[in-house]
This record gives structure tokens, C-alpha cells and sequence, in this order.
């Protein structure tokens, strides 16, 4: 089959910055519209996917412009992609995820099993300490806070005192958000993709998104972004999406998620 | 993710319900898995309220219910718990201060048992850690159900030979206090309630709430600043910060200072009294949560009660001083009540009547469903008093009188809701394994 690329204009729906909810973001008269990787199209009118850097694209054997790949084929194509990324850029540092496929957030330091509750003798009275061990009482983390911070914070009322239960619903609210976004990530749907594209087919595990590295001047988008503009470029240009909106869920959830995949790596702005 | 349905997988666990019970009783099986929970109800905070070895079986249910319902559970055969804890009123009376034996008030407004297990302690004052603890002071409470000592109540439990059968197969023992509370926190275990029209909108129907009801979610976690001690998400969706408050209250009372000071006084001299006695003395059990902690800073504070099935579980307040709630939202635009020990989050709010309004409506869509009927009755008949308003003044709440600092933002809900800053969550929530 011949391969003889012809270039095509690709139609561009005006980007709309509306997002994929009810949220009105306040109407900022944009600057100038972000750049666009305009795609070649192939003589045969089959499927050419683009890689994130805004320059390389590739034909898909076999699968029709406006055809959604299956996941498996998705993921062949996208793999085939990112080999041409790394010869073309060989110097290129690759950042890895080391550590489990989804992060977890420290569960809390202080983690004692909680034990049946002590059955009185019938006939006590409840005595001075009626807090079972983990339990809530008012001192429950109230009198270590100050101490910490050396602070003559007031115990009693809630400021600043927290407790193991606390702690523990934290975490899980923590590790919700993760896990949604952990969702959106692997999924080319929850994304609005065209093509069946999703982000962690070329950032395994969320490999080489550098969160720590924002704000940095972004080639693709000709201007300083914050983490959630390039996810934004990654979702218009490779997943072929609607951008979504600053306070979409989705949005918030795929930032736990790349930021939870990089804990402990030290924060360098504007780092390439 | 999807619970695991209906089914709950029973294990055969030997209980071992620590210190009172001599010997394990025969056969007993425990949930390891909680049962099937309805939207806004947590996983995860079931995980961390129900203590091991103190899952409800069906036997202990069963039987728990019998004795909420049980009237010789108390001195004259007239008080049960569900006296002042209706279920078909969504567990509470309806009053604003509870009645017990011989038509006695007593100082409290009852709380409802919806929701409780999820509590970190219980009673207003949090004077008790557990539901089993709780379960046994109303029925030794002179002005409740008066019983004078636990030997009395299993007497007179041992001579009805339907008990004695009853805790044979659920205990395999004679009737004894423990496992009668035992028994009863059982049941209480199984009054989660979720499933409200507010699970339907955080879930994605955005049609659930009218207008009046999202502005109310906005103002709820914006202006209104009710999120700092009522916040909730899919994984504590009680909003509930379990924490203890002095919002003023108890300062309704005039002589409030100087009692106060005298409770104050009490304990620093290290006059030893019974806290439950205290509590019970209905001139300082208006000192609350200090009358547990014996820390200054807790006078006069209370729990801060879970919201879900707010709307039918009026009066409101510890001493269900406030009828309706535009009388509790006027207690909060004012800032409170002022008193030397009041919360340092109390403000003036600034609302206006029409986002009060929008406040009370999106509060009545926390009411399980199952109590719609209920629910709409108790919407009519307090927008009925909507007028007589003691608790308003709206020259402190607009800022005309006193300096009650800045407000919060009036939200713009065309930019942005407060609501959606953070995530609420799916609400069925994560179910990590992490090990209790």
C-alpha cells in the first residue's frame, strides 16, 4: 500500500473553553487561541493519530478517519508512536513511576487497631476516661498540636486538634480523589476522546507527566502552563477531546492523580 | 464500584467481645462485610464506627428491637427508648425537651438514632464512647426511665420468660445488662440512613434540587460558612465534624456566666461528682462537654450534630431552644450568642431572608426519602412560623450594630459555586484494604 501523505486541513472545532460541565469559568477574553497540531491526513482516509509533542503524527493501518480504535489497537498504535518520539528524541529524560500502579496516600502514623470497647462491671458508673483507645475524646490530638508547633493554640474546640478518626477520613476522602482520577486517566471516554486514546498510554502510570515541573514554558502551547493546561493540550491534540474546564472534576481528579504518582519528588518549577 | 450485593457473607467467627463476658457464646456469627448501604451512607465509616466482634447479626437485631420497644424497661412500665426515639418520626419525639417516667423533663432535647453509629460518641456532651455504653444511662436515668441499678433492670428482665428464651439463643446465658446493650446497639447499627434527593444531585442528576435548593448548597459552603463544622463528602457524608462547639446556646440563658464560673469553680476545687449526676443537674448540664473534659475551654459546648434528616428531627439544639430551622439560621447570621467562651468561628453572617429561605430549603433534601411524607409536613408547618422569628436581628447580621467582623463572600454562582471546590466524591466510596 502506497503511503504518500497529503496534507489535509484538519477542521477544528473553535475551542471552547465552556468544559464538560455546568461550570461558567468567568468569560476572560482569551489572548490568542492556543496553537493546534494540525494532523496530515492519509491518501487512503485512514485514521492519523498525533503525538503530544505537536510534530509527530502516524497512519493507522486498516482503521477509517472517524473510526474509534479499540483499546488494544490503541494501544499498539500509541506505543508505535511514542518509539518515534524517543528516536527522535534520544537525549530525552524519561521519568519513570517507580511504586505501586496506584498511590496510596501514608495511612496515619499513629495506627493502632481500636479494641472492643471495655465492658464495664454492670452497675459502675461510667468512669473518668469514657473514650475507647483510638476514640475521639475532646483531648484527642488537642494537646500535641501546640506542642508541635509550639504555639499556645486553644484545646477544646476543634481548631488545630484532630483525631486517629479524623486522620482516617481524610485519607480515604485523599485516596477517592486519586482513584477517580486514576479512572479518568485510563479511560478514553471519561477523557471525551474521538479515537479511543487514553493518557496513560503514553504515561503509564502516569510516567513522564513531571508534575513537579510546572509552571514551565510549554513548547506545544508557546507560553508558560500550569499542570492542568498541558493535561488540557494532551486531551484537544492526542485524545482528540473537548478541553475541560478549570473546575471540572475530572480535571481536579486527574491532578490528585498525577501529583499523588510523584510524592516525594522534589518540587523544581520550570524545569525541562 | 458496586457494593457486594444483597448477599452478606456471613463468617463464622468465634465472638470475643472482651471484659463481661465469661465464656464465648455457642455458634455466633459475625458480618465481616457491612450490609448492603444505600447512597450516602459510608463504607469506609462503617469500617471505622462499628467495633470488631460488635457487627449486628440478625438475632442481636431482632432482639435489640424488642427492647428499644420494651416499656418494662423502666420503673413504672411507661418509658421504652423509643419513647423519645419514634421510629416512624425519624427516632426522635418532636419535643423540645424529652419526657421520662412521671411526666419529668429532662435537660435535653432528643437527638435521633438515624445515623448514631457513625457518631464518635455519643450524647450531646459525648460523655459516652460507645452506642453499648449509651445504650445502659437512659434506662438508670432517674428523670428517664428511672430504674435505680442494673440488678433491678435484669430482674425484672429474668422474670419475663420471652427474654429469658430470647437471650438464651442470642447469648446462650442468662439475660445479663451487657448483652442487653449489646443487644440494642445491634440494632441501632442497622439505622444508617442515606438515600436523600441531595445523593441524587451529588451523584449527577443536577434536576434532584430546584434552584433554590443549589443556591442553598452554594451558600451552605460559601457565604454561610456552614462547611466548617458541617462539612461532608462521600467518606464522612454526615455533616459532621464530631467535634464540640460553644455557638452561644446555652448563653440564651441569662444566669449562663455566672454558672459558668461556678461549674468552673466545682471542678477546680476538686469537688468529685458523678459527670452523669452533673449532667443530669439541669442547671450545669447546660456546661456541656466541660462537664467530661474539665477543660475550660469546652464550657458550654455541644456535639455538632449530623445533618442528614435535619428537617425532621426538630427542635433543634441541645435544649431544642430553636423551633424551626429559619430560627437556627437566625442564631447563626447573628454570630451566635455572646459569652466568654464562645467558639472563635462564630461571625455575623449577612444573609439575606431570601438566602436563608434557599439555606432551609436545600437542608429539608437531606431527609432520607423514605420519610418524604414526613419530611414535606414538617417543611409546611415551618415555613407556617416563618414569621415569628425570636432568634432574628438583622442589624448585628447585616452589620448595622456591633462589629461582628467581615462576611464571606456573597457566591456568584454564574463564576463559580463554592460547592464544587474539592471533590464531595462517588458515594460509594473507596473501600481500601487497610487493615482496622
Amino acid at each position: 500500500m502506497n503511503l504518500r501523505m497529503k496534507l489535509l486541513v484538519v477542521p477544528c472545532a473553535a475551542l471552547s473553553f465552556a468544559g464538560g460541565v455546568a461550570l461558567a469559568t468567568s468569560p476572560e477574553s482569551k489572548a490568542e487561541p492556543l496553537p493546534k497540531h494540525v494532523l496530515p491526513a492519509s491518501k487512503d482516509g485512514n485514521l492519523v493519530l498525533g503525538l503530544c509533542d505537536g510534530e509527530t503524527s502516524m497512519e493507522v493501518q486498516g482503521v477509517k478517519d472517524g473510526q474509534r480504535l479499540t483499546r488494544a489497537q490503541a494501544i499498539t498504535a500509541t506505543a508505535q508512536l511514542m518509539d518515534d518520539w524517543r528516536k527522535k528524541n534520544p537525549d530525552a529524560n524519561w521519568d519513570d513511576v517507580p511504586g505501586p500502579v496506584l498511590a496510596q496516600a501514608a495511612p496515619p502514623t499513629t495506627k493502632k487497631s481500636p479494641t472492643p470497647a471495655p465492658q464495664p462491671n454492670p452497675g459502675s458508673k461510667p468512669s473518668g476516661n469514657d473514650v475507647r483507645q483510638g476514640g475521639v475524646g475532646a483531648e484527642t490530638g488537642a494537646k500535641a498540636v501546640p506542642q508541635q508547633q509550639k504555639a499556645n493554640l486553644q484545646t477544646g474546640h476543634t481548631y488545630g486538634a484532630y483525631s486517629e478518626r479524623d486522620e482516617q477520613v481524610w485519607a480515604d476522602s485523599v485516596q477517592a480523589a486519586v482513584k477517580e482520577g486514576h479512572r479518568v486517566f485510563h479511560d478514553a471516554d471519561a477523557l471525551g476522546g474521538t479515537v479511543g486514546v487514553s493518557c496513560d498510554m503514553c504515561h503509564p502510570d502516569a510516567a513522564n507527566t513531571h508534575p513537579e515541573t510546572y509552571p514551565k514554558y510549554q513548547v506545544q502551547l508557546g507560553r508558560v502552563a500550569l499542570l492542568r493546561d498541558m493535561i488540557n493540550w494532551c486531551i484537544e491534540n492526542p485524545v482528540r477531546g473537548k478541553p475541560l474546564a478549570d473546575g471540572d472534576p475530572k480535571m481536579r481528579a486527574m491532578e490528585a492523580y498525577i501529583y499523588a504518582q510523584r510524592k516525594g519528588v522534589k518540587l523544581e518549577y520550570g524545569k525541562h | 464500584m458496586r457494593l457486594p450485593s444483597g448477599v452478606v457473607t456471613m463468617l463464622a467467627v468465634v465472638l470475643n467481645s472482651g471484659a463481661g463476658l465469661a465464656a464465648p457464646p455457642p455458634s455466633q456469627s459475625a458480618n465481616a462485610t457491612p450490609p448492603q448501604l444505600p447512597p450516602g451512607v459510608s463504607a469506609t465509616l462503617w469500617r471505622l464506627s462499628v467495633p470488631k466482634g460488635m457487627e449486628p447479626t440478625p438475632e442481636r437485631v431482632a432482639l435489640g428491637e424488642k427492647l428499644f420497644r420494651e416499656k418494662r424497661l423502666s420503673v413504672d412500665n411507661t418509658v421504652a427508648c423509643m419513647t423519645c426515639h419514634e421510629p416512624e418520626l425519624g427516632f426522635t419525639d418532636g419535643k423540645p425537651l424529652s419526657e421520662g417516667v412521671k411526666q419529668q423533663k429532662v435537660a435535653r432535647n432528643s437527638p435521633t438514632v438515624l445515623n448514631a453509629l457513625f457518631n464518635a460518641t455519643q450524647f450531646w456532651d459525648g460523655r459516652a464512647a460507645t452506642l453499648e455504653d449509651q445504650a445502659k444511662l437512659p434506662i438508670l436515668n432517674p428523670r428517664e426511665m428511672g430504674m435505680p441499678d442494673p440488678d433491678t433492670v435484669m430482674k425484672k428482665v429474668r422474670g419475663i420468660p420471652e427474654y429469658v428464651t430470647d437471650f438464651q439463643k442470642v447469648f446462650g446465658r442468662e439475660p445479663n445488662f451487657d448483652d442487653l446493650a449489646v443487644a440494642i446497639a445491634a440494632f441501632e447499627r442497622m439505622q444508617f440512613s442515606g438515600d436523600a434527593r441531595f445523593d441524587k444531585f451529588i451523584t449527577g442528576d443536577s434536576k434532584a434540587l430546584t434552584a433554590s435548593e443549589k443556591n442553598g448548597w452554594a451558600l451552605f459552603n460559601g457565604k454561610a460558612r456552614c462547611n466548617s463544622c458541617h462539612a461532608g463528602n462521600a467518606v464522612s457524608p454526615l455533616f459532621s465534624d464530631q467535634k464540640f462547639h460553644n455557638i452561644g446556646v446555652a448563653a440564651h440563658k441569662q444566669d449562663f456566666v455566672t454558672l459558668a464560673r461556678k461549674g468552673v469553680q466545682v471542678v477546680r476545687t476538686g469537688d468529685e461528682k458523678q459527670i452523669d449526676e452533673l449532667a443530669l443537674n439541669s442547671e450545669f448540664s447546660e456546661l456541656g462537654r466541660f462537664l467530661v473534659t474539665k477543660q475550660e475551654n469546652d464550657v458550654g459546648s455541644f456535639k455538632t450534630p449530623i445533618l442528614r434528616n435535619v428537617g425532621i428531627t426538630g427542635p433543634y439544639m441541645h435544649d431544642g431552644s430553636l423551633t424551626t430551622l429559619w430560627d437556627v439560621m437566625d442564631h447563626y447570621n447573628k454570630g451566635g450568642v455572646a459569652n466568654p467562651y464562645l467558639d472563635g468561628g462564630m461571625q455575623r453572617l449577612g444573609l439575606t431572608e431570601p438566602e436563608i429561605d434557599d439555606l432551609v430549603a436545600f437542608l429539608f433534601t437531606l431527609t432520607d426519602t423514605k420519610f418524604d411524607k414526613l419530611n414535606k409536613e414538617q417543611l409546611a408547618k415551618q415555613r407556617a412560623r416563618k414569621n415569628t422569628r425570636p432568634e432574628r436581628d438583622n442589624a448585628i447580621a447585616l452589620g448595622k450594630k456591633g462589629n461582628l467582623g467581615d462576611l464571606a463572600p456573597n457566591p456568584d454562582l454564574n463564576v463559580k459555586n463554592p460547592a464544587d471546590l474539592g471533590f464531595y466524591g462517588d458515594v460509594t466510596p473507596v473501600t481500601n484494604t487497610k487493615q482496622r
